[in-house]
């Protein structure tokens, strides 16, 4: 807003524009309240010593200690790199069965709702539980993992157990649980699709396949994107189901970057080490959030 | 090329008929109209001879093969739809060779032919262009090429043209006609719009309801209209159509509101009964003394002719007169009545009377 521009607004106009920074006050102070106040609070922390368990020490300065301390942490490393993995594993599989759900969901029904329900369902479904009931599925004795092996002949596994095994049964998990919001993500784009797309490609003699290669997966591109922007960020945040099903065991296996200031926080009460874990967490995340908003504006397949 | 034999063909949803029973002969390299009212099943019958639709009852056969249950793709047709079905994401060239390259064709033979078809259209500047950047006309080029570059035995219009502005769409009718005169390609095209039937077919199918009211050139379907209601469809303006009563001795035909006329001869058909008048507009003309009383009621100047709506005793009537005919607003004239060319409806059935 240039100044030419201000000297030239009349008194009504002027009028107006208090009006509307009136009106938009209430929600930008509850914003404040709610979100860019504790990210300074947490970026302050982070560059302060503060340990509940060690009142008498105080809360003193420390500049960039606690992410000199992150940078030779063993443990953060290891949570760091579980974390990729699962956003490795996760996202792309969660899209390419969203996909198939979406295309399942998207064909002509007679009676819609059981399909929609049935999409919706692990979506509504709280995190934490979803987490318990794979938890079930994996036990060792009641599980329905192991009844299945048993059926077959074979050797029940110790699926929570044993590192490599758990963070597939968690894996699992994270991609049932979130398939769905990704196929209600590609449902949504499915429909902005032409029957005459179809329709024309039909006639001019493209098999299924090749309608489904050349129309529908350049045509869904765009929320193909918005689900892999969502999922991965939710995905650099896993937490909830990992903390149900194995609380990041054995060892610390399975444990996110998310568990990890969890515990450094809450369980092992280092306010200012969990601090500087999350202000990086958070940097990270924007990090390949720009990739991916860069990318989407580059391309210019997009209407 | 083929023609295309439509044998008591039905089509029903569920429980619900909408198509009962057409039977339409399309002869090879013929240019057939399908026109009708919005609901009358013309797109659905277009969309069964694509094979978009299943049908029902009765056999659809292209050239001497029965297609009922072939798939679009092998019925060796081209269709071009309303909204143009162009792949938003492909360039204009790609769009073109689309039907070529699912079918494998090599990329020499598909440039080639894209670009062939592109001269014919006059779309070649645009090639490297996608859809988003064209104009409604360059799109609709873009569609046709689609459908030309393939060589089909048979041409199919889903109304092409109710997406443009009237000028444009006027401009596009040419380009139809020029293309059918060029390649000689059945044709079967779908409009609500008269003006297009007329304009651009051999024969003119004009559907109600599921039915086919009339099947003729447009020479016929305007010159001899087998119902009321395919003489109201055909025409701009419509038909005039009032009620009146022919004398038992058929020497004069009364209007409703009591203006009586001495008949043409051929009107002895009718004698005595109570009967629909068809009459055009340009079959009203400005008489002396000997005329029906009217007055006008209002004046549309077209230029080239100006068309006037007129009260005759009860009647509305419209008229077409020359632009100089001393017509206003108000003003009572004396109208003359061609009933050589007026056309006798049954008011029940709403059959012509022959």
């Amino acid at each position: 807003m240039s100044d030419a521009i201000r000297h030239r607004l009349t008194p009504l106009e002027r009028a107006e524009r208090r009006l509307g920074f009136a009106m938009l006050a209430p929600a930008f102070l509850l914003l404040a309240a709610v979100v860019l106040y504790p990210i300074a609070e947490l970026i302050r922390n982070s560059f302060h010593f503060n340990h509940l368990a060690q009142p008498w020490m105080g809360t003193p300065f420390v500049g960039f200690e606690n992410y000199v301390k992150a940078l030779g942490d063993d443990r953060f490393h290891e949570a760091v790199l579980h974390t990729v993995l699962y956003i490795l594993v996760t996202v792309p599989g969660a899209v390419v069965i969203g996909l198939g759900l979406a295309l399942l969901a998207n064909q002509p029904f007679r009676v819609k709702w059981p399909v929609r329900l049935g999409l919706l369902l692990p979506w509504a479904l709280p995190l934490v539980f979803a987490g318990l009931i794979f938890r079930w599925f994996f036990e060792y004795n009641q599980g329905i993992a192991n009844a299945m092996l048993r059926g077959l002949g074979l050797e029940p596994l110790n699926w929570l157990t044993s590192p490599g095994l758990a963070f597939f049964a968690i894996c699992l998990a994270i991609i049932w649980k979130s398939s769905s919001f990704v196929a209600l993500v590609l449902l949504a784009g499915l429909q902005t699709i032409p029957k005459s797309f179809y329709e024309a490609a039909e006639v001019d003699g493209a098999t299924k396949w090749q309608q489904f290669r050349e129309i529908t997966l350049p045509m869904l591109r765009p929320a193909i994107f918005v689900a892999l922007i969502f999922r991965t960020i939710t995905a650099i945040q896993t937490f909830d189901i990992p903390y149900a099903m194995t609380n990041g065991g054995p060892g610390n296996s399975t444990e996110t970057l998310a568990m990890y200031i969890h515990k450094t926080t809450v369980d092992f009460l280092d306010l200012g080490y969990g601090s500087a874990l999350a202000v990086l967490m958070f940097l990270v995340s924007a990090v390949i959030t720009s990739v991916y908003l860069r990318h989407t504006r580059r391309d210019p397949g997009r209407h | 090329m083929a023609g295309i034999e439509i044998a008591q063909v039905v089509k029903a949803y569920g429980s619900v008929p909408v198509i009962h029973g057409i039977d339409l002969s399309v002869r090879d390299g013929e240019f057939v109209v399908l026109v009708g009212p919005s609901g009358c099943g013309k797109s659905t019958l277009l969309r069964m001879i694509a094979g978009l639709e299943s049908v029902t009852g009765g056999t659809i056969r292209i050239g001497e093969r029965v297609v009922n249950d072939l798939p679009p793709r092998d019925r060796d047709i081209a269709m071009v739809f309303q909204d143009y079905a162009l792949y938003p994401h492909r360039t204009v060239a790609e769009n073109v060779g689309f039907g070529l390259r699912m079918r494998g064709t090599d990329a020499v033979t598909i440039e080639k032919k894209v670009k062939e078809a592109a001269e014919i259209l006059q779309i070649t500047h645009l090639l490297d262009r996608k859809p988003g950047q064209l104009s409604g006309g360059q799109r609709q080029r873009v569609a046709m090429g689609r459908a030309i570059v393939r060589d089909p035995k048979v041409f199919l219009f889903d109304e092409p043209l109710s997406n443009l502005d009237a000028q444009l769409r006027a401009e596009m009718r040419v380009e139809i006609k020029k293309l059918h005169q060029r390649f000689g390609t059945t044709i079967i095209y779908v409009t609500h719009d008269q003006v297009e039937a007329m304009t651009l077919a051999d024969r003119i199918a004009i559907l109600k309801a599921g039915h086919v009211e009339q099947f003729a050139t447009p020479d016929e379907v305007y010159r001899r209209p087998r119902s009321t209601f395919v003489a109201r469809f055909i025409g701009s303006p419509a038909m005039n159509i009032v009620p009146a009563t022919i004398a038992p001795d058929a020497a004069a035909i009364t209007l409703a509101g009591g203006a009586s006329v001495a008949t043409p001869a051929a009107f002895a058909r009718a004698a005595g009964r109570n009967v629909l008048l068809g009459l055009r507009a340009e079959h009203l003309r400005l008489a002396g003394p000997d005329g029906v009383p009217a007055r006008t009621v209002i004046v549309e100047p077209l230029g080239s002719d100006t068309l006037a709506l007129m009260q005759v005793g009860a009647v509305e009537m419209t008229g077409r007169f020359p632009p100089s005919a001393p017509l206003r607003a108000g003003g009572e004239v004396m109208l003359g009545l061609d009933l050589d060319q007026a056309h006798l409806f049954d008011p029940e059935t709403g059959l012509a009377i022959v």
